[in-house]
């Protein structure tokens, strides 16, 4: 599998992915934690290169974390403000993409909040593209953090039952997660209230159920979803208390998984909401910091493995 | 209540097993013991009761009254709806949400029915408005309420208009299985109206209410009930096409059940007469045409549900130009002699007219109660089936008054009421 070329020139959602894709990943992203957990946390694979980070929508975690993970291999990390870029000042997406192009990056991070901006940001440019989260639909770096996460608990996460609870709606990561979890041969359930479980759902290779207590039966992982403040104002849900007593984790409806389940959670969490505190902060049975290292390390992964098929790769590289 | 309670020498009905024959009912510890032509005056027994031939049937559960209780006690309290309703026969009433405040959360919920529970003589089982203060834009905490023991769901007379908020919620509500009934209605098209629309509202020349208003809303509230696999009572329909549009869905496998009023089977929008403000109700006494479809509907079993839709109005809101008039009627002591009477005049069996006041709802809302079963909460009614009476608005036991039956004459009359096999009402 070493010599395996990853087929692809973009990241752009785990659709489209195979298992031996997904694998690959996996296990360059397995090789990165050890780098990690060293003391030279460095490596100069991307020496040279330059890595843009462009993220329309804010956020802390998965930013920082595409730029550690470019820092320790060496490229040349840049991350634009958008906030106070030409962005907020009328340009057009396409124009954007333009403009960055032009200085010439190896690879290119994106964030956006609408679905399918980051595909049509991909067509306009030379470089990689990774999708770091596209509106409602993929965010397929944390599915891969997250099968990393599950596969060095379990081994094969072949035949494992995993919950994905709450949000599904408008969650990216239940997307790509069920995607990859599916190719990986995992036994995937998602668990919601109707308001927030998408139409078709049940077509997504994925038993749907809105029980949390008769979703989690038997479950080897279960995975929370962030809720939004605003799905709880009646719109979607009536209430906060109300989600937390019927689709919150807490030890009564855990205790109807397996015993010793594994709790994940993509973060940032809403204690009290959709998890209680106890869970998030189980010593052994949570996995929710180790997800955190392990976005560091699959990024490092991803990052590596498109820049080597980036277009222009060989005459960069002398 | 202890003991054993023999009621013999009946004629005993009960529409869930379809029974109509001579027999008894034996009473022990408030739960029927045995029912049919096993029980009789030689039954052992501590106290014994002579029916003399009269029918026995299951307590009518009434699926639609709003009291005055909590906010405009003037009208009705909890504890007069509950004399009202013994003295009807009825021994489960379902109070709506539309009062003031609105019953939309757990508290209330619990409010209503511990209240009921020291109050009123029958069984009042609570609903809650589907959106926060019936806003028809924010759902309530479903779920929860449903756990504090709301029957259903619904916005009262103040339907949802964004189709939106109402999928939202129907969806919601499916996730828990709940009930959520709508009283078909296009605001738009009903606002400031007073009767059917048609020929004889045009000749009194008062506004009014057409057809459309309640067949454009029943058709959204069926087509989102399909999608969101919701259940759904589409509550107090009043017209040919609606009934069978219900039919129709249901036909479908949409999970749809249907409440008529009592008097939109037994009046029809000429009983307005001369401006009679008694007969302002929503929705409108219809035509002829729509009445006739709505007994034949009865006949065949399509109508899950007959309601009282009992909505008391003091004098003083009634007393006025029917234009300023408030809607509603009372209808708790009518609404058995209203079908009685329907039953005879068009001679349909007992055991099915009365299935849409006893078994029909309990099974819709999942009761034990509304049958004569072996094992069932022993609420009963003892009546004359043929009794002619002309109702008199001033002996009714209601707070308010407003009955459009006031002067009619009926036949069938309640003679006593159990309620866990305790009397709750016996005529003088």
């Amino acid at each position: 599998m070493a010599d395996y070329a990853f087929p692809h020139r973009h990241l752009l959602g785990i659709e489209g992915l195979n298992r031996l894709d997904i694998e690959t990943l996996l296990e360059l992203g397995d090789r990165y934690v050890e780098l990690n957990r060293s003391r030279i946390k460095h490596a100069d694979v991307l020496a040279g290169r330059t890595l843009v980070n462009l993220f329309f929508e804010n956020s802390t975690r998965t930013q920082g974390s595409f730029e550690i993970a470019g820092r320790r291999l060496g490229a040349d990390v840049v991350t634009m403000p958008i906030a106070t870029s030409s962005v907020k000042k009328g340009e057009t997406l396409i124009d954007t993409a333009m403009t960055l192009n032009a200085m010439r990056p190896d690879l290119l991070v994106i964030r956006h909040g609408s679905s399918g901006a980051v595909k049509l940001l991909s067509r306009k440019v030379d470089c990689a593209v990774i999708n770091a989260g596209d509106g409602t639909h993929e965010h397929p770096t944390q599915a891969l953090l997250d099968a990393l996460t599950i596969r060095r608990r379990v081994g094969d996460i072949g035949g494992m039952r995993i919950a994905i609870c709450g949000d599904i709606l408008h969650s990216r990561v239940a997307r790509s997660n069920v995607a990859c979890l599916n190719v990986l041969g995992a036994e995937v359930r998602l668990i919601a209230p109707r308001t927030l479980t998408p139409p078709g759902a049940a077509e997504w290779g994925a038993e749907v159920f809105t029980d949390m207590r008769k979703g989690l039966a038997g479950c080897d992982v279960v995975m929370m979803l962030r809720l939004q403040q605003e799905r709880m104002d009646g719109a979607y849900l009536p209430s906060a208390r109300e989600y937390f007593h019927f689709w919150g984790l807490d030890e009564d409806k855990l205790s109807h998984a397996r015993p010793g389940a594994f709790i994940m959670h993509p973060g940032p969490m809403n204690r009290g909401v959709e998890i209680e505190s106890g869970i998030a902060d189980h010593k052994t049975r949570s996995l929710i910091t180790e997800q955190v290292e392990m976005g560091v390390a699959i990024r490092m992964a991803v990052l590596e493995t498109l820049a080597r098929n980036a277009p222009d790769v060989g005459a960069r590289n002398q | 209540m202890s003991g054993r309670t023999v009621i013999y020498n009946a004629r005993v009905i009960d529409p869930a097993s379809g029974r109509d024959e001579k027999g008894g009912v034996l009473i022990e510890n408030g739960v029927i013991a045995d029912v049919g032509a096993g029980v009789a005056k030689t039954t052992a027994g501590d106290v014994k009761i002579d029916a003399k031939g009269k029918a026995m049937a299951p307590g009518l559960i009434d699926l639609r009254v709003k009291t005055g209780e909590p906010g405009a006690e003037n009208k009705e309290t909890l504890e007069t709806a509950g004399d009202a309703a013994a003295a009807g026969g009825v021994t489960t009433f379902v109070v709506m949400p539309d009062t003031n405040p609105v019953i939309d959360s757990v508290a209330l919920v619990d409010f209503i029915t511990r209240r009921a529970e020291s109050v009123a003589k029958v069984k009042v089982l609570p609903t809650a408005g589907l959106t926060i203060g019936l806003d028809g834009l924010k759902m309530a905490e479903i779920g929860l309420i449903r756990e504090a023991g709301a029957a259903f769901f619904t916005n009262g007379d103040k339907p949802v208009e964004d189709a939106g908020v109402l999928r939202r919620a129907m969806s919601y509500a499916a996730s828990f299985d709940a009930l959520v009934a709508s009283r078909p209605d296009t605001p738009a098209l009903s606002r400031n109206t007073v009767m059917n629309a048609g020929a004889f509202a045009a000749r009194l020349g008062v506004r009014g209410t057409p057809l459309e208003a309640e067949w454009i809303a029943l058709e959204r509230d069926l087509m989102l009930a399909e999608t969101t696999g919701v259940r759904l009572l589409a509550d107090c329909i009043s017209t040919a096409r609606s009934l069978a549009a219900v039919e129709r869905a249901r036909k479908a496998g949409v999970k749809v059940a249907c409440s008529v009023a009592s008097y939109s089977l037994f009046f029809n929008e000429l009983d307005v007469g001369d401006y009679l403000t008694y007969c302002k109700v929503q929705p409108p006494f219809r035509g002829e045409a729509d009445r006739l479809a709505l007994i034949d509907g009865l006949k065949r079993g399509a109508i899950d549900a007959v309601v009282s839709a009992h909505d008391p109005q003091p004098t003083e809101d009634k007393r006025l130009p029917i234009a300023d008039a408030a809607f509603g009627a009372v209808g708790l002591e009518t609404l058995l002699p209203a079908l009685l009477s329907i039953a005879l005049r068009e001679e349909i069996p007992l055991a099915v007219a009365l299935k849409p006041v006893t078994s029909g709802p309990a099974d819709l809302l999942g009761l034990p109660q509304g049958r004569l079963a072996k094992g069932a909460p022993a609420d009963l009614v003892l009546f004359d089936p043929a009794a002619p009476w002309a109702c008199d608005r001033d002996d009714l036991s209601s707070r308010s008054k407003n009955s459009p039956f006031d002067g009619r004459k009926l036949e069938g009359k309640v003679l006593r009421t159990w309620v866990n096999g305790v009397t709750v009402f016996e005529r003088g």
